[in-house]
């Protein structure tokens, strides 16, 4: 599966997979919104934040080609609105919305690549966001494949009965049949949840997940935030004094 | 759906990421509260139940396959309010892990999706769940929930200064409003199979809801969705009166900053009046 290089990626070592994750946050964000509130120079603006991104897969050791190629799964999107705004007489605003999309997965990318899920929801937590609802992101995030398997295997089995595309219809038999392959597969991920939840009960679980190591946010973590976060603005004030 | 970074202008996004924290925070609270007990790994589990169903292909035409998007599903098993946080959870892990929908833009994501999409989704069963027009509310609801975040997001995206032609809006809307029906009938006919499978992890609604309400409650979703797209471009009577009386307003963004909270506090005043003269009613 396609989201499995994420973990593997995510699970490295590099200087950048040992930042704490806070760091990592606050950078990221500060990167979105300089992009996000761009408007003049987006071009040299653009370049810039592709190297500074390139640098820090090369640094996080990730593969350039992977990482580039998987952030582009936003650019349909963004193609059908470019069309949309060429059709509207505005070819101009195609490319920046483009560059944007596109950049904005990139540094989403860098992050969550150098950084496990259930680490970055602990950061998430440490700056405030509702446990509980991080705690319901990280089963989401575990059970995803487990259940994604049991829906494969579902249809592997329709498939195997004779279903075809071509029993088409609302209410038909196929329409039906997938119906009731749904219920059964909502039925099996609640019961499911019934004997996970019994099973945490009976290890202890008092409603309150206990992370194995606790965030520290260090000096370098501090250095890392501070340059992390300058740099794009640094970028973007540079681009602007040259082009005005 | 999924609107990703920089396609808003920054007062949508940044707006929107200011009105759906607290929302967020509100819904983790009374999706805490309403459970029993301590569910944490049902609403993860459904959650991913919600993610896999969208593998299941339901033939809707030739060559042509539609799936469950499941916000209205989600609130007929589980409530609105955890409902509605299973998706947030589902909108941040799609964010973060498949690249699906921006960051800054979470917050317009979560508020189409999340939270008026499930919301407005739950409003017909709510309404009309436990009288003979059940199966219809099913049906409403799903549709509802596809119509109601499709129209946000191209309301936002049109706001944000994204320029559509009236024939590409047309198909747009065309294409939502197909998408909405295939939604509901498929959420239909997941629910009808849902009470022979497993009847009782539908959380019905309690019978005797008030049909003038829900009349009211139902326009004020369709207005404030389909009605934002063909609002007039023009200044509304508040923005008159401003633009006539705010000589010393010099800056643009103040000026639209104080007729957003001028309205806000028009809208909020007459709300607590009414508030106060129905809760007087009935306590007489």
């Amino acid at each position: 599966m396609r989201h499995l290089a994420l973990e593997r990626w995510a699970r490295g070592s590099s200087p950048l997979h040992h930042r704490d994750p806070r760091a990592k946050i606050v950078a990221l964000l500060v990167f979105l919104i300089a992009l996000a509130t761009d408007s003049h120079g987006l071009p040299w603006f653009a370049l810039g934040l592709v190297v500074l991104l390139v640098t820090a897969l090369l640094w996080a050791r990730i593969p350039v080609w992977g990482a580039l190629a998987r952030a582009g799964i936003v650019l349909p999107f963004s193609a059908v609105f470019a069309a949309v705004s060429w059709l509207a007489g505005d070819p101009a605003r195609g490319a920046p919305l483009a560059m944007k999309s596109y950049l904005s997965a990139l540094a989403v990318l860098v992050v969550t690549s150098t950084t496990p899920l259930p680490v970055l929801l602990r950061g998430l937590e440490a700056m405030g966001a509702p446990s509980f609802l991080l705690d319901v992101g990280q089963f989401l995030h575990r059970y995803f494949f487990v259940i994604s398997e049991e829906a494969q295997r579902m249809n592997q089995a329709a498939v195997a009965r004779g279903v075809s595309g071509r029993q088409w219809g609302f209410g038909g038999p196929v329409f039906r049949a997938s119906a009731g392959a749904l219920a059964v597969l909502f039925g099996r991920s609640y019961g499911r949840a019934g004997d996970i939840h019994r099973a945490m009960l009976a290890r202890g679980f008092d409603g309150r997940f206990r992370p194995l190591r606790t965030l520290r946010f260090q000096r370098a973590d501090l250095l890392f935030t501070a340059v992390a976060s300058l740099a794009p603005i640094a970028m973007r004030l540079a681009v602007e004094r040259a082009l005005a | 759906m999924h609107i990703p970074d920089g396609f808003l202008s920054t007062p949508v996004w940044a707006t929107l990421d200011a009105a759906a924290a607290p929302a967020v925070v509100y819904l983790t609270r009374r999706a805490q509260r309403s459970l029993e007990e301590n569910k944490v790994p049902l609403l993860g589990v459904l959650g991913a139940f919600v993610f896999a169903a969208q593998m299941i292909n339901f033939p809707v035409g030739p060559g042509t396959t539609g799936h469950l998007v499941g916000g209205a599903l989600l609130a007929f098993t589980l409530g609105p309010a955890p409902a509605s946080m299973v998706m947030v959870a589902i909108l941040a892990v799609q964010a973060l892990v498949f690249q699906d929908g921006g960051i800054l833009a979470l917050g317009a994501n979560i508020t189409n999706m999340a939270v008026m999409g499930v919301l407005a989704g739950y409003l017909p069963f709510h309404i009309w769940g436990a009288t003979r027009w059940r199966g219809f509310s099913v049906f409403a609801g799903g549709a509802l929930s596809v119509l109601v975040s499709a129209c946000l997001a191209l309301a936002e995206l049109l706001i944000s200064g994204v320029r559509m032609p009236g024939s590409v809006l047309s198909v747009s809307l065309a294409l939502f409003t197909v998408s909405a029906i295939l939604e509901g009938a498929i959420t239909l006919a997941v629910l009808r199979a849902l009470e022979k499978v497993q009847p009782k992890t539908i959380h019905y609604p309690r019978p005797g809801r008030s049909p003038v309400l829900a009349g009211v409650a139902l326009t004020a979703v369709l207005l404030a969705t389909v009605g934002v797209l063909f609002a007039a471009s023009g200044p509304d009577g508040i923005e008159k009166v401003l633009n006539l009386h705010a000589g010393s307003l010099q800056v643009n963004l103040l000026r639209q900053a104080s007729t957003g909270i001028l309205g806000l506090a028009m809208i909020y005043g007459a709300c607590l009046v009414i508030g106060r003269v129905a809760s007087r009613r009935r306590s007489l």
